[in-house]
């Protein structure tokens, strides 16, 4: 049989018809040309889910609503600085506001500040956050520093009092890092969790939210009676790109102006350096990359042997080889940027040789399976990270060798993220990790919590020494460096306390986490700020040049 | 539609009833016996102690043993707001209708793509056996079912997006232009061409086994010598009897409409449901995973359903009992 194709005149016709509709569906498609000057696009690959700055906040993607909806007491500034936002001033002692003995903050509001509702923000709000926050009923995201609370006391519509357990310096942290909500909306509700107020937020902030479209973007307005002076972009947009790839590839070609949070790809710095008319910077995040060590597992009790194995790392050749040198290299929980880092912290790896004598002298022989052993217990063990996130794995592969070389067996053993950091990590049934991890209130070098005796929570209950590290020095310069305000005082603290963890290595630093941040080079205001995961902490200041 | 169709699909309905049931337990069950759970995502905040933690479990139900979540969540089900979600506790029906819209778009013109060109590449690769069209096609829906989607999908940007300009790299609308068809018809058309690709490797390979089928089958003989003209042949007497197995596989295919694709919604970030379903089982976000797969087997079940009431319709030897 044969399917004869024969042209009539009448077909070709509609068929050149049909053809000439393709031409404008497809056309010319560039943004770039129609980029309106009014609004920005900021691109994230993760999409935030609700917007209450209390409840749970997917670190990064939900800071931003976060950022332009609401407002803090006091903002951190790229310096490290606070920065006074909802209050009218920055408590100190040279000014009064917080007490000689440290236990008592009187903090001062603005007074012309003004719900998007209209309704005026007062203390009242102040003190109802606060309530929430150490309501059991509601599941807030983080009590730090909270929990201190003795007495809160509304002085006037304009001050609140606070009265603290004991001194407690990094308190400022607390609340630089926790967005004040409205009383008279949320007081109403009778469940603050599933409240509607959740996805139409009411809050003091340069923006409102206009529009949501679920897995696509978000659309925020300037608000014209932002107390800051309304922000100069008039429409904000968060756009969700699952993809990292596609996100930069949409940076690239206009479609978004800015792409923040997970950033450019580290394989794609050096070109994205190079684009004309886009700003490459490398921004650090507040996370270190650690490996840690559980020292309740007797390969790890003690600390002669995980320096040794730290000092057999080749942490530096890790960074260059798989992050593309993108990390920076630290020898403390801290970015060497940090102003509280230790710098005469000195890095003596790698040193396999160095190692290898360390161990033997620690008492672990190399057996006759050439893998070292004590009392009838192998150097062997397993290190654990989130599956499917292939720089990690390499990393892993790095240091599997590594150890091997000093006759040291590690089995990569990576779960998903939901196994791995659920009770495998919080009750300390890891041999090893390899984690990011930032400081734990706010940025402020404070670190009990996780290298305090009493914060093992395989032990006490509560805390997050997940390594299960003891050692009573370490707990006396925590204690002290909460209770000193002298700035230069609490550098030599934190200092020993770095110089300390050094040498006894519950957790080995890597490298500072950095992402690649891209913006349209017209985008001005953008003030890179590692003290906070935030790519839109300043966004009132945001102008296009 | 006769009083036997109308029983024999009250009957279905009944029938399924415990499978839904089954479904749910099952789902429920492996859910919560699977390590690891929706509040592992807190310990990556150092912020979040673990006495924070065992707050949040019992402010999210946790804390219950797993039947009494499950008959918390099955109420939930039936009383219509299907629960809510652990993080933001939005209404989980509200959070999975606002999706659906999306997939529907893009799995429906993907499927009825690939239906119309994978079938007829189907019928011309059975009628011209062994030509070289014939291996251009199996050649080619080979390679498409090998490639990954992801990889398509990337090269597709990299080419329309990136490099020629022509096409947005993802999303459903221009911001600004939402509801223009226009705008919807750029932006549908890299993601339904790669999902098609994938969709047509399935259906040629279907309809042209069963087009083979069907063509050497006495009566397309008959018909021949009859003396009937090739065309008639091919769509009267072969199209019908070759349809009949297509229409089970579109029964199977039909829930997809509404599940979504989970690869492709990420590369072209299209706000659809197979997007919500990556983020919730990263987040383990039971309420929304539970009702997805409730969802997914309400179609599975319709699906089947209509493929068989159909098959029943157009082949007369199989009768609904």
């Amino acid at each position: 049989m044969a399917i004869k194709f024969s042209p009539t005149r009448r077909s070709v016709l509609k068929g050149a018809a049909a053809s000439s509709l393709i031409v404008p569906v497809t056309g010319i498609y560039s943004p770039a040309l129609a980029q309106k000057r009014d609004r920005i696009i900021l691109g994230t690959t993760q999409e935030p889910v609700q917007f209450n700055p209390l409840l749970y906040v997917n670190a990064g993607a939900e800071n931003i609503p976060e950022a332009c909806l609401f407002d803090a007491l006091w903002d951190v500034n790229e310096k490290g600085e606070f920065i006074p936002n909802l209050a009218a001033r920055i408590p100190t002692m040279e000014n009064g506001d917080i007490s000689a003995d440290g236990k008592v903050w009187r903090i001062n509001l603005k007074r012309d500040v003004k719900w998007s509702d209209g309704q005026p923000f007062t203390a009242k709000d102040v003190e109802f956050t606060y309530q929430t926050i150490v309501n059991p009923k509601v599941a807030v995201r983080s009590r730090s520093g909270f929990d201190l609370i003795k007495n809160f006391k509304v002085a006037d519509p304009h001050t609140v009092e606070i009265e603290l357990e004991r001194p407690f310096v990094p308190f400022m942290w607390a609340w630089q890092n926790m967005h004040i909500v409205p009383h008279h909306l949320l007081s109403k509700e009778e469940n603050i969790n599933t409240s509607g107020f959740n996805a139409q937020p009411v809050g003091t902030g340069a923006y409102l939210l206009k529009t949501r479209t679920a897995g696509s973007h978000m659309v925020y307005e300037a608000n014209p009676n932002y107390h800051r002076g309304a922000p100069k972009i008039r429409q904000f947009i968060h756009k969700f790109v699952p993809d990292q790839l596609v996100a930069y590839g949409q940076a690239r070609t206009g479609e978004i102006d800015y792409i923040g949070v997970s950033g450019v790809p580290f394989d794609r710095w050096a070109e994205a350096a190079k684009l004309p008319d886009r700003h490459f910077f490398p921004l650090g995040q507040p996370w270190v990359q650690f490996v840690y060590f559980n020292c309740g597992k007797p390969q790890f009790k003690d600390p002669k042997v995980r320096k040794a194995l730290y000092l057999a790392l080749e942490m530096q050749k890790a960074i260059d080889d798989v992050f593309f040198g993108a990390y920076k290299r630290t020898l403390s929980y801290l970015h060497t940027t940090h102003w509280a880092y230790n710098h005469d912290l000195k890095d003596s790896g790698p040193n396999p040789q160095l190692a290898a004598k360390m161990l033997d002298e620690a008492g672990w022989k190399v057996g006759a399976d050439g893998v070292r052993e004590k009392d009838g217990v192998k150097m062997k063990f397993s290190m654990s990270t989130t599956a499917g996130f292939p720089a990690r794995q390499a990393t892993q592969a790095i240091f599997q060798q590594n150890w091997k070389a000093i006759g040291v067996e590690m089995e990569i053993k990576n779960m998903p993220a939901s196994v791995v950091w659920g009770e495998y990590t919080t009750k300390s049934q890891f041999d090893t990790l390899l984690v990011s991890w930032e400081p734990t209130v706010g940025m402020d070098p404070d670190y009990t919590a996780r290298a305090h005796s009493k914060m093992i929570p395989a032990k006490t209950g509560s805390g997050s020494n997940y390594t299960q590290y003891e050692n009573a020095e370490v707990d006396r310069l925590l204690e002290e460096g909460v209770r000193q305000t002298n700035v230069d005082e609490r550098k030599k603290t934190y200092a020993r306390i770095q110089e300390i963890l050094l040498e006894e290595v519950p957790f080995g630093p890597q490298g500072g986490v950095y992402q690649g941040q891209m913006t349209h080079k017209s985008l001005q205001g953008i003030k890179p700020n590692q003290y906070v995961v935030d790519a839109a902490w300043n966004v009132h200041e945001w102008s296009w040049g | 539609m006769s009083g036997d169709v109308i029983g024999y699909i009250l009957r279905r309905i009944l029938h399924s009833i415990p499978l839904v049931i089954g479904v749910s337990i099952i789902g429920f069950g492996i859910m919560h016996l699977a390590p690891g759970g929706p509040l592992a995502v807190y310990t990556l905040n150092p912020t979040i102690t673990v006495t924070d933690i065992e707050r949040l479990r019992v402010a999210l139900g946790l804390d219950q043993p797993i039947h009494l979540q499950y008959l918390s969540w099955a109420k939930a089900m039936l009383t219509g707001s299907w629960g809510v979600t652990f993080f933001g506790g939005r209404p989980v029906l509200e959070v999975i209708l606002e999706r659906v819209p999306a997939t529907m778009t893009l799995m429906g013109s993907s499927l009825a793509l690939a239906i119309v060109i994978g079938t007829l590449i189907g019928i011309l690769g059975a009628v011209k056996r062994n030509s070289i069209f014939d291996y251009l096609a199996t050649t080619g829906a080979m390679l498409a079912l090998s490639f990954p989607t992801f990889w398509f999908g990337l090269m597709a940007i990299y080419v329309f997006a990136i490099q020629l300009g022509w096409l947005p790299s993802g999303g459903m609308y221009e911001l600004g232009e939402e509801g223009n068809p226009w705008d919807l018809l750029r932006h549908l058309i890299l993601p339904v061409m790669v999902l098609t690709l994938v969709l047509l490797a399935t259906w040629s390979r279907y309809s042209r086994s069963s087009f083979l089928d069907v063509i050497q089958q006495d009566y397309i003989r008959t018909a021949r010598s009859k003396g009937l003209g090739e065309r008639q042949i091919l769509f009267r007497h072969a199209l019908r009897n070759a349809v009949i197995p297509l229409v089970a596989l579109l029964g199977v295919q039909l829930p997809t409409l509404f599940s979504g694709a989970l690869v492709a919604e990420t590369i072209f970030s299209w706000p659809g449901m197979g997007r919500l379903f990556v983020d919730a089982l990263n987040m383990k976000e039971y309420p929304i995973l539970m009702g997805m797969i409730m969802f997914t087997a309400f179609f599975v079940i319709v699906g089947n359903l209509i493929a068989d009431v159909a098959i029943a319709a157009i082949d007369p030897r199989v009768k609904l009992a």
